[in-house]
């Protein structure tokens, strides 16, 4: 097991394509770290070259103490998981477990003790002699595993190895990748495009757009402290609620003002806008955060639109000009559309982002 | 009523079914008809041969007759068709009834066998004397390699020339057909619409200027000169049978196998090749076939050192002359072919999961 270290990393395609740019990221000894990203934004690409298989235009890439950078990739000590899975399928499960195991010239009963402990972690054991178009995808899954794990690897890489499952084996994948990440205590870098994936499995997630890094943080840090519009709105299913408003200064204290919305701000939550100087901000606010009050109370009203009820709760939007506004509600009273239903803010999680640069105000 | 409505299905299934078999066995018969045709011709004997109607099966014996002629002896065969004895040698040369005998009648026969049968004649004890001789059924294959002194060297070098196309064309088309696959460059479909090109071309209709580059590489005349020839037709098939192939394999396959410790070539060794032999054995089929059968080209850029197949098409000109020695060379040129087919069949058939042909 080993770190990662990739410094100032850039991947140019062709002449004007960056599908990396100047990337940065340690990763440390035994973390599940994941990279998440809408599709075509280089988290892939960041993958590969940790691995070899794309080449570094710029930059350095470090596993431990050695540089990689200009390495093969069988000279790297790494292992990969990719999305198809990638078995052999011209071998035996057995032999796709072993095939760089005999490339390492090791002993033939060494070999088959490391096999059947890989296949027994990764629960294929009976499986050993079948060729893997005799396996179900998820089967096929479980041998690119326990073939990663067969090396003994200094970095774990994993790219979208669950986005050809179906979505309940998915899920309880999910949970086996990780036990099989705390047993074997390997240093993992897991690619993904989904979120609660994202949010289930990493330590630390980095979230990447357009080839750049958005944001470094624990599934807490990104979800409850989200760096920018972009992020606040990736993560989450539903996603950050959003409103263009107005900063009002009154003799009450702070508002925030929209034609349906008039919010007054607790002084510690107004002091993050002290050194604010535009008179507009994007109001943040995730859906579980948004609380069904008495009409008194409210900072906004307005009829609702849908309620999708998600047996634990509901989820009721609202529609304000082009927004839709959803809502986390407690699952009865239900509420059926028409209904005027009355907001108010959980002012410690609001989220204040400059409408310019899209970064959060209040860090 | 149902049970009507049963029959009837019945009857339409039984309908369908008796088109579809005698669909089958028509087009079974067009194909055996043919190749039965050829085969029973290789065994026949030149007489026989040359009769009409042509005998299904070739005979097994001959019955002669034996009687004293005007100019010696009368020789007669016994005819099944006409069920009659036919007059076919009058001489007292012993050794033209003997030829005359394994030569027309693929029968041999020694001198001192006829003396015998002369001798019962002279005592008297009966006339005509009625003998069987039997037959020997390779005969036509063996005088085909007699009479053609240069089939079993031009064997051997069609088997060269069939083997070096398939190891140029293979490893150039090969090559080329991964490089279609895997990677993207300017003028990529161009290129590879452009090597079919050489296969639009007769081998009659370049024949001359092949004569003269041939010539001038001072390739004429020799067996490497017919593997440059055959081989630019073969790998512009090979390179469009593998490209599809590589093309099928998942590039993931062989990054994955350098993540595990292969170099390229390792990588190549045991992940590409054994996924893409089925497509490599489909192009190694056509080009053996292609180099196998050629005979145009061979003609004419051969002159001394003919290949098989223009050994067989002389066997079938007026000057050796024999269409059951013709169809014995062309069924000894038929066997490598199936054999070689037969063999790859196995490896044209193993698929490995998404990879297909």
């Amino acid at each position: 097991m080993a770190t990662l270290k990739m410094q100032n990393v850039t991947k140019q395609f062709g002449r004007n394509v960056i599908a990396v740019k100047d990337f940065n990221l340690e990763v440390q000894e035994k973390e599940f770290l994941v990279l998440l990203g809408p599709s075509g934004c280089g988290k892939t690409t960041a993958m590969r070259m940790v691995a070899g298989l794309e080449e570094v235009t710029t930059g350095h890439i470090f596993i431990g103490d050695r540089e990689v950078t200009e390495l093969p990739p069988r000279k790297r000590n790494v292992s990969m998981i990719f999305q198809n899975y990638a078995v052999w399928p011209h071998m035996t499960v057995y032999d796709n477990i072993a095939f760089a195991l005999k490339l390492k010239n090791l002993p033939k009963d060494e070999i088959d003790k490391i096999v059947k402990e890989s296949a027994r972690l990764a629960k294929i054991e009976m499986l050993l002699d079948r060729l893997p178009s005799q396996l179900s995808g998820g089967q096929q899954q479980r041998v690119a595993v326990s073939r990663a794990i067969a090396v003994n690897p200094d970095i774990f890489l994993m790219d979208e190895p669950l986005s050809n499952l179906d979505a309940k084996l998915r899920v309880s994948m999910r949970t086996e990748l990780k036990a099989i990440h705390e047993k074997a205590g390997s240093t993992t870098v897991f690619v993904t495009h989904d979120q609660s994936e994202a949010m289930s499995m990493a330590d630390r997630i980095v979230i990447m757009k357009d080839g750049e890094v958005v944001q470094v943080g624990t599934p807490d840090d990104v979800y409850h402290r989200s760096r920018s519009i972009f992020v606040a709105d990736f993560i989450g299913t539903p996603p950050t609620n959003f409103m263009d408003v107005k900063i009002q200064k009154e003799t009450n204290g702070t508002h925030l003002v929209n034609p349906h919305l008039n919010l007054l701000l607790t002084s510690e939550m107004a002091n993050h806008l002290h050194n604010y100087s535009k008179g507009h901000i994007v109001l943040g606010i995730r859906p579980e955060n948004i609380l069904l009050v008495d009409s008194g109370k409210a900072a906004l009203s307005a009829s609702c639109l849908v309620s999708e009820p998600q047996g634990s709760h509901q989820v009721v939007a609202i529609q304000l000009d082009e927004n839709i506004i959803k809502a986390v509600a407690p699952a009865s009273p239900k509420i059926a559309p028409g209904t005027d239903v009355h907001l108010n803010f959980k002012q410690e999680t609001l989220r204040f982002f400059d409408p310019d640069t899209t970064l959060a105000i209040n860090d | 009523m149902a049970k009507k409505i049963k029959k009837t299905i019945k009857l339409s299934k039984l309908i369908s079914k008796t088109i579809f078999y005698m669909l089958i066995v028509t087009l079974a018969i067009a194909i055996i008809l043919p190749a039965f045709f050829l085969v029973s011709l290789s065994f026949l004997s030149t007489r026989e041969a040359y009769q009409y109607p042509l005998p299904l099966l070739p005979s097994m014996s001959t019955e002669y007759s034996l009687t004293h002629g005007n100019r010696g002896y009368l020789i007669s065969v016994y005819d099944k068709f006409d069920e009659e004895y036919q007059t076919v040698l009058d001489t007292s040369e012993l050794e033209k009834i003997t030829v005359y005998m394994k030569n027309q009648l693929g029968t041999p026969y020694t001198i001192p066998e006829i003396e015998e049968q002369i001798a019962k004649l002279e005592s008297g004890a009966e006339d005509p004397v009625y003998f069987s001789a039997s037959k020997n059924i390779f005969l036509n294959y063996i005088s085909f390699f007699q009479i053609s002194r240069d089939a079993v060297p031009a064997l051997l070098r069609s088997f060269q020339i069939a083997g070096l196309t398939i190891l140029v064309s293979l490893t150039i088309g090969g090559m080329a057909g991964y490089a279609f696959a895997r990677y993207i460059f300017p003028g990529r479909d161009a290129l590879k619409f452009s090597v079919l090109f050489v296969r639009m071309f007769p081998g009659v209709a370049i024949a001359l200027p092949m004569v003269i580059i041939l010539a001038d590489m001072g390739f004429y005349d020799k067996p490497v000169g017919l593997v440059l020839v055959y081989s630019v037709g073969s790998i512009a098939l090979t390179i469009w049978i593998t490209a599809s192939i590589f093309m099928g394999i998942p590039e993931s396959l062989e990054e994955a196998a350098q993540v595990f410790g292969a170099t390229k070539f390792q990588t190549f060794l045991r992940v590409t090749f054994p996924l893409a032999l089925p497509g490599l054995a489909a192009a190694a089929m056509y080009a053996f076939l292609g180099a196998w059968n050629e005979t145009v080209s061979a003609i004419i850029l051969t002159q001394f050192n003919p290949t098989f197949p223009v050994v067989v098409y002389q066997a079938l000109l007026g000057a050796v002359g024999n269409v059951n020695l013709a169809a014995a060379g062309g069924l000894v040129m038929a066997i490598p072919s199936l054999v070689f087919t037969f063999f790859i069949r196995k490896y044209i058939q193993q698929m490995w999961g998404g990879v297909t042909i």
